[in-house]
């Protein structure tokens, strides 16, 4: 079983060891996994900005770099979204490419989604003692109904689920609008850091890079030194 | 209402340390109470999907649906004008009061009325305008616009609205809410029987019998319809709906999605003048059905954008909306629904920052009763700003910087091996970046974590011997 | 051009169609549509076991009270024990219909005829009740003023349980079949007035009735 890893243009830049957990974990359940040279990234970046064309074209790359592949697993909900959904049911739809684009999200799955309902691990290398609070990034949870995966993912790994208060209410990052529209994006993550806080953990972990760069660098300018903020691949594959 | 939608960021930001506004916005309890209603209808689902479906069957045949209704409005007596701007409807209006002798009108709740600034028209040709529904009234006293669909006044303290309430009435103080509400309650008892023309929105309007309505909660609507001598009501071309069973359908959504309640207080149908033997009701009735940029989205791709019932469950539900309010919008409509008809009804030019006010999260979407892709159409209005330049110059060339430099492989290699070693420059202290060019919007209020050293690509690469494949 | 032609001229043109005015064959398609009277999906408790459990639930629901009484001549002595309870007058305006009731025995003024500012308490019956949401509908007619259920702080409204039925649909079906159009005034209550505009604090008792009271009748 061939498995292509889109390893996500935030990972490749801004933390590896997500993508070298996600690698961990499909070679430990007997996948050959295979890493396309090529990738950079889904386009969302430039979908969410209104560069239609663009998207188009970045989408064709995508398809090229992974239609071989017997499936792909990203650690991310938001580029899997953006493939599983905006290529299909919106860049593509209605035009030529669109069964070719369909075909590729039949394949595509996000990590934790494909680890419990493809693979079905009944076991995960890595051991966390302790509580750990998840944030449920927006698209994972809304376009691909990643909610339990995750955590049942985490509990296999001996963690205790200590849940925060509105776990799916968006963190603020939404790509381009943590910029753009920082003082908004930044109040977004304060009232999230409020809800871990809450939750009493001191781990919170998450599915999206994004949402994970976000909180950890609103906590820390709060002050929370000790708060750790994890991929849940990371805590899985047993880098946790 | 004035459009202020130009000052939107400078808004925002004001919103978010206003500590009276933080405050009043936390309130809200709206989102708790529809997940409770919703909870009661095992059917909630298929239901929206009904409900979607016999919006755009309503929408495709707009035409035939508004003749239909016009049809039989005037066979009950009705008199249906058709006003193209929001000008000629308060033309229209004032018209018919001056043809009248209206000197006072009460009114209840209509957006339409917001967006045509139907008050200030009226009471330049000397007209008393007075509103009914409470929240309306405590923003006449206080001359504010509203700033929630639903529930207008969510941005006053009682405080604010007993130093209001003291000005206007000149009573003893008082804070205690429900003292608040009777002393408005006798208020405008006086003028509820005293007011020549009564102007009312309408939720929806019947083609099948010529019908308006409106769905409240205090029994001021049906002050305004029942008593003043002519009945005036406007709205929307879109709002026409087939049948009676269409709003029963449509009735088990709303108040569940707006307030959280299973029906609402009062639903008053009118259809026409009062008829033989009854001495109950207007001598006259006009109906305006308004357009003002609403044929705009027929036929288009942003067409979804017309099933809206107005129920406000969007803004309820939005993380940016909870965190701003509603004024920050600049105009009638706020929240996801605001960022989709500003745009289209104001120019896109002058309420550019809404549509990209939003991080795309989706709850919206879900919400919404009739299931209208909300962050889909804000994104095609992303894709209009973007094809017509309307952005930034330097949001324009970031994008195709980065397109050039994502759809090249071994460009990118080398560019984002460079940047993560600059971005790993500014956080070589505490592996933290405070402040970095181009990073401004983020590390105002947050720092980010530096990246790790190398990029994934460099370090599977050296592992790997070249990669495998 | 008038503002009319212009309106659905410019609709029409959206959807790719000539002219300023749906034609004949569009106006009997939409008729057509109509006609069918198509009901959107039923959830349970718009098929109760026992309608009017459901119904007196939902009144409980919406503040709204409610007493039973035998027959209808019973109604004047319930409302003087409701009136009783409430600390209120025992004084009430009403529809005419209600008049030739026994008020005297009962020692309640009832006053025939259209309800003023000063009146406390209005009595009127309902064209049928819908257990679904509590819900009385009450059609305007000439001896049958809303303003006697809508002015008053208190209304009392008769609801015969052979006029109890599901749903809204249910009572439009049954408004076609007896009158055949609405008139003016299709006036659906739903326990009495509220509002929660000021701070969200829910007040009850707004512009409409501060209390509506319902009897259930044969």
């Amino acid at each position: 079983m061939k498995v292509g890893l889109f390893v996500t243009c935030l990972v490749d830049l801004s933390r590896p060891s997500i993508g070298f957990a996600a690698l961990r974990l499909l070679e430990a359940n007997g996948c050959e996994v295979v890493v396309p040279e090529a990738q950079t990234c889904c386009g969302q970046p430039g979908y969410n900005s209104g560069a239609r064309e663009i998207s188009k074209s970045i989408a064709r790359k995508v398809l090229a770099e992974f239609r071989d592949c017997d499936y792909i697993v990203a650690p991310s909900g938001s580029c899997s979204g953006q493939v599983k959904v905006h290529y299909v049911e919106d860049l593509f739809h209605g035009e030529p490419e669109e069964p070719e684009f369909r075909a590729l999200a039949a394949k595509w799955y996000e990590l934790s989604d494909f680890l419990v309902n493809v693979l079905k691990v009944s076991a995960v290398p890595g051991r966390f003692e302790g509580q750990v609070t998840y944030h449920d990034s927006c698209s994972g949870l809304r376009e691909l109904g990643v909610k339990r995966q995750p955590r049942e993912l985490l509990e296999k790994a001996g963690a205790t689920l200590a849940e925060m208060p509105e776990a799916e209410k968006c963190c603020g990052f939404g790509g381009t609008f943590s910029i753009k529209l920082g003082d908004i994006s930044t109040r977004m993550a304060a009232n999230k850091c409020a809800s871990i806080h809450q939750s009493g953990a001191k781990v919170i972990a998450g599915g999206d890079l994004g949402c994970l760069l976000n909180i950890e660098g609103r906590l820390r300018r709060e002050g929370d030194m000790e708060t750790r903020v994890l991929h849940y691949a990371e805590i899985i594959a047993g880098e946790g | 209402m004035q459009v202020q939608s130009m000052f939107f960021k400078r808004n925002a930001s004001m919103k978010l340390d206003d500590p009276a506004l933080q405050k009043n916005m936390k309130t809200m309890k709206f989102v708790d109470a529809r997940a409770r209603a919703v909870l009661d209808v095992d059917c909630w689902q298929e239901i929206r999907t009904h409900a979607a479906a016999l919006r755009d069957r309503t929408i495709a045949n707009l035409d035939a649906y508004l003749v239909e209704f016009e049809r039989n409005a005037t066979r009950r007596g009705a008199v249906v004008h058709w006003a193209e701007t929001a000008e000629e409807a308060c033309r229209i209006i004032t018209d018919i009061a001056k043809k009248n002798d209206v000197r006072k009108v009460t009114k209840s709740k209509s957006m339409v009325s917001e967006e045509i600034n139907l008050n200030e028209h009226l009471e330049a040709a000397g007209v008393q305008v007075v509103e009914t529904d409470l929240g309306e009234y405590i923003l006449q006293l206080a001359h504010e616009p509203p700033s929630h669909i639903v529930a207008p006044a969510v941005h006053k303290s009682k405080e604010d609205v007993a130093d209001l309430f003291v000005a206007a009435h000149h009573r003893p103080r008082t804070t205690i809410i429900p003292e608040m509400t009777r002393e408005a309650r006798e208020a405008l008892r006086e003028h509820f029987l005293t007011a020549d023309m009564g102007i009312s929105g309408s939720n929806f309007v019947i083609a099948e019998t010529g019908t308006t309505l409106t769905v409240t909660n205090e029994g001021n609507a049906d002050l305004v319809t029942t008593v003043p001598r002519i009945h005036c009501v406007i709205t929307g071309v879109e709002k026409v709906i087939p049948t009676f069973e269409d709003f029963a359908t449509l009735i088990r959504l709303l108040p569940r999605s707006a307030t959280g309640q299973s029906v609402a207080n009062y639903l008053t149908l009118t259809t026409g003048i009062k008829g033989p033997g009854e001495n109950e009701g207007p001598e006259q009735m006009h109906i305006v059905l308004v357009d003002a940029g609403r044929t705009k989205f027929v036929g288009s791709e942003m067409q979804e954008m017309l099933r809206c019932i107005r129920c406000g469950a969007c803004m309820n539900h939005c993380p940016v909306y909870q965190n701003i309010g509603g004024h920050a919008y600049g105009w009638v409509y706020p929240g996801p629904m605001g960022s989709v008809l500003t745009p289209v009804y104001v120019g896109i030019e002058n309420a550019g920052d809404l549509p990209n006010a939003s991080t795309f999260c989706g709850e919206c979407q879900v919400a919404c009763p009739v299931k209208i892709p909300l962050p889909d159409l804000m994104r095609k209005l992303r894709e209009q700003q973007y094809d017509n330049a309307l952005r930034p110059w330097s949001e324009r060339f970031g994008i195709r910087a980065w397109s050039y430099a994502v759809q090249r492989p071994r460009l990118y290699r080398t560019l984002s091996a460079i940047a993560v070693r600059v971005a790993g420059w500014f956080g070589r202290r505490d592996k933290l970046i405070h402040w970095m060019p181009g990073l401004d919007g983020w590390t105002r209020g947050r720092d980010m974590p530096a990246p790790q050293g190398k990029t994934f690509r460099e370090m599977y690469a050296g592992r790997r011997d070249g990669g495998r494949r | 051009m008038s503002a009319r032609e212009a309106i659905l001229a410019r609709i029409r043109k959206a959807h790719g169609r000539e002219g300023a005015a749906p034609t004949e064959a569009e106006l009997t398609d939409a008729r057509n549509v109509i006609a069918r009277r198509e009901r959107g999906p039923q959830p349970s408790i718009a098929r109760p076991a026992d309608r009017e459990q459901q119904f007196l639930r939902e009144c409980d629901r919406l503040g709204t009270t409610h007493a039973h009484a035998e027959t209808i001549a019973r109604v004047p002595a319930e409302i003087a024990r409701y009136l009783d309870a409430n600390a209120i007058e025992r004084r009430v305006v009403g529809w005419p219909q209600l008049a030739g009731l026994d008020w005297v025995a009962a020692n309640v003024h009832f006053d025939n005829r259209p309800v003023q500012p000063t009146d406390h308490v209005g009595v009127t019956s309902c064209f049928c009740a819908i257990a679904e949401t509590g819900t009385l509908l009450l059609l305007g007619a000439p001896e049958m003023p809303k303003k006697t259920a809508l002015l008053p702080e208190t209304h009392v409204a008769l609801v015969s349980r052979a006029r109890l039925v599901d749903t809204m649909e249910d009572a439009f079906a049954l408004l076609r079949a007896e009158r055949g159009e609405p008139p003016r005034a299709t006036w659906f209550v739903s326990g009495p007035s509220r509002t929660a505009d000021i701070e969200q604090t829910i007040v009850i008792g707004a512009h409409g009735p501060y209390r509506v009271h319902v009897i259930l009748v044969p």
